[in-house]
């Protein structure tokens, strides 16, 4: 019985049988509490999945579009102005900041992007030729990194909401495969050596009263016997029937 | 008359050019460039015109490896003729080269401005522009010892002298100063095609005063475009107009008070083609759909493609001329929107975007 499958090491006790079904029924309702955490957390994480999807798509076309109005900018302004807007950046115009949401427990940073206006640190560049284009390309291209901020919001949750159903679901596994059937072993075992000691105690009392039993017949068939060999002696002296007797009386002693 | 004594200095020079000219590219040239699908093609397509230069690219080369590889043509070409050149054409191209310059030194204040090693910028300026003092400008490290003791060794010092001071360097934004070089540089090409005594009353300086007065309200109309919505104020912007050209002086009075898109064209309206423009472009789109080039459709152009077209309407039918220098403005210009189409076929090609590969200027 106890090898059938791994169990607590627990002394079968009815005290132990009470703290094994009170946490089988903790296990129980900890089963169906994470297993609903997961089933949330899944049903968020497949929706981020498609929101990463669509983000991504996104980001596709928004950067083919801004990587073309570069090269718009490339044929108005007729020359390089990468180094020229590098160093006439001095602020930040587009800024990102970060929040926290909680779902099911787990908190997910978002990040959030917002512009700071009336930054406009290279406004001037390209007055002589290619100004509006310039302005367009950074238009764009502000459009561009907003997509890419999202997305990094998404995937930072995807990864995040990932490694947690993972836990999650760990656990879920863990104690509805492990946890409940070996918990349930151990009840089975205290109550199968329970009963056993209760069997053991019945046939030992069984026995005592069978034992007891015969005591009391054995000492029936004596007296009967004492009486009707007095009848005897007083009727014809016999020695094989003293012998027998005898060997009873020292056999009463012993027991 | 004036051909008569021409060709003692000019004649090779103006061969030379003629036969460049006719090696730029025509539209059917570009009508085959369109049709390529990889970069590749287009290096095949380019390999008559660009051989040599073209042969070192790896292969699938990135679209501003092309541009430099078609600018080094450009400069060989360009200094070649420099080197052939005397007397007055010898000037002249210098004032070619000024432009660059401008752009150059601009690179160089910004890098010094910045606290940068100006040394690693150098390769990043336009080879037409290098001047011999111009790695000099690394040595000064703040913008006082470039202003006094570098600048003033450049040729550009004369166009700094005057309205520019060192303090203008520190607090000036650099696009300002490129701008107010530039339109000293423009006033003073000008005075010297129109009253250099070699040149005046040549055809140089007929056609080159036409030119430059093109570039000059060219100049004045986009600074005016562009500067809608920053902080230039009105008297500063009106400091960057040339003071010449066919606008100047009502109608760059009228674009130096001008507030918006409707302002910008009364006041270019004296001027037919400007007008024209201007009805073209579309007043009702207001001032967002000026500066996108060709914004939606293909067929819609913006105003900076109509100058340029007009630009190279001009350099086209300065080679009608003869006797003058004004054919190696006319090349040097063609050549450079030659490059900028190039850069965007190919550009158009490698991102796939098809639908505005027909947005070059060819006017041969």
């Amino acid at each position: 019985m106890s090898g059938a499958g791994d169990r607590e090491a627990v002394f079968p006790t009815r005290q132990s049988l009470g703290l094994m079904k009170n946490k089988l029924k903790g296990a129980e309702t900890g089963h169906s509490l994470l297993k609903r955490k997961s089933e949330a957390l899944t049903k968020r994480f497949r929706e981020i999945t498609r929101r990463i999807d669509e983000a991504k798509r996104k980001m596709g076309r928004v950067m083919q579009i801004a990587a073309f109005s570069l090269a718009e900018v490339t044929y108005a302004v007729g020359g390089d102005i990468g180094y020229q807007i590098q160093e006439s950046a001095k602020q930040a115009r587009f800024r990102v900041r970060t929040k926290q949401e909680n779902v099911s427990g787990v908190f997910l940073p978002q990040f959030e992007s917002y512009t700071t206006e009336g930054n406009n640190d290279f406004g001037l560049t390209g007055l002589g030729k290619g100004g509006q284009q310039v302005q367009r390309c950074r238009e764009t291209y502000a459009r561009a990194v907003e997509t890419l901020v999202e997305l990094a919001s998404l995937q930072t949750a995807f990864v995040i909401l990932d490694e947690v159903i993972k836990v999650v679901n760990r656990r879920v596994n863990a104690i509805e495969h492990v946890i409940i059937p070996r918990t349930e072993n151990t009840i089975k075992y205290i109550n199968s050596e329970l009963d056993e000691l209760d069997r053991e105690e019945f046939y030992r009392l069984k026995k005592v009263k069978n034992n007891k039993q015969r005591d009391n017949d054995a000492k029936e068939l004596e007296a009967a016997s004492k009486r009707r060999g007095s009848d005897k002696e007083n009727t014809a002296d016999d020695p094989g029937a003293t012998d027998i007797l005898g060997e009873q009386e020292d056999q009463d002693v012993i027991f | 008359m004036e051909g008569l004594f021409f060709n003692v200095n000019g004649g090779y020079i103006e061969g030379i050019v003629r036969g460049y000219r006719n090696s730029l590219l025509t539209g059917q040239n570009y009508n085959n460039l369109t049709q390529c699908e990889t970069i590749d093609d287009v290096k095949l397509q380019l390999s008559p015109a660009y051989g040599d230069f073209l042969a070192s690219l790896p292969p699938n080369p990135s679209t501003s490896s092309l541009a430099n590889k078609t600018t080094d043509k450009l400069v060989a070409e360009f200094r070649y003729l420099q080197a052939q050149a005397v007397g007055s054409i010898a000037k002249f191209m210098e004032y070619l080269t000024y432009g660059y310059m401008i752009d150059n030194v601009a690179l160089l204040i910004t890098g010094t401005l910045h606290e940068r090693d100006t040394r690693e910028l150098l390769e990043r300026c336009h080879p037409l522009g290098w001047f011999e003092t111009m790695p000099v400008l690394c040595v000064a490290t703040n913008i006082e010892e470039l202003y006094n003791s570098v600048l003033i060794e450049t040729p550009l010092a004369s166009y700094f002298k005057g309205s520019l001071s060192h303090q203008d360097l520190d607090e000036l934004n650099i696009e300002i100063i490129r701008n107010t070089l530039y339109k000293n540089y423009l006033e003073d090409f000008y005075k010297f095609v129109t009253e250099n005594p070699e040149l005046k009353g040549t055809p140089t300086s007929e056609v080159m005063a036409e030119v430059l007065e093109f570039e000059a309200d060219r100049r004045a109309i986009n600074i005016t475009l562009n500067s809608f919505g920053t902080e230039l104020s009105k008297q500063d912007r009106k400091k960057l107009y040339p003071d010449f050209g066919g606008l100047y002086p009502e109608g760059t009075l009228m674009l130096s008070r001008a507030d918006d898109l409707e302002g910008v064209a009364l006041a270019v309206s004296g001027n037919h083609d400007y007008k024209s423009y201007f009805d073209q472009v579309g007043m009702s789109g207001g001032t967002s759909s000026v500066g996108n080039m060709a914004g939606g459709g293909a067929e819609s152009k913006s105003l900076e493609d109509m100058f340029y077209q007009k630009e190279m309407e001009i350099s086209r039918t300065v080679f009608t001329r003869q006797f003058t220098h004004a054919v190696i403005y006319a090349w040097v210009k063609l050549r450079e929107q030659e490059i900028r189409n190039i850069t965007w076929i190919a550009e158009c090609i490698a991102q796939q975007q098809k639908e505005r590969i027909g947005n070059y200027i060819s006017v041969f």
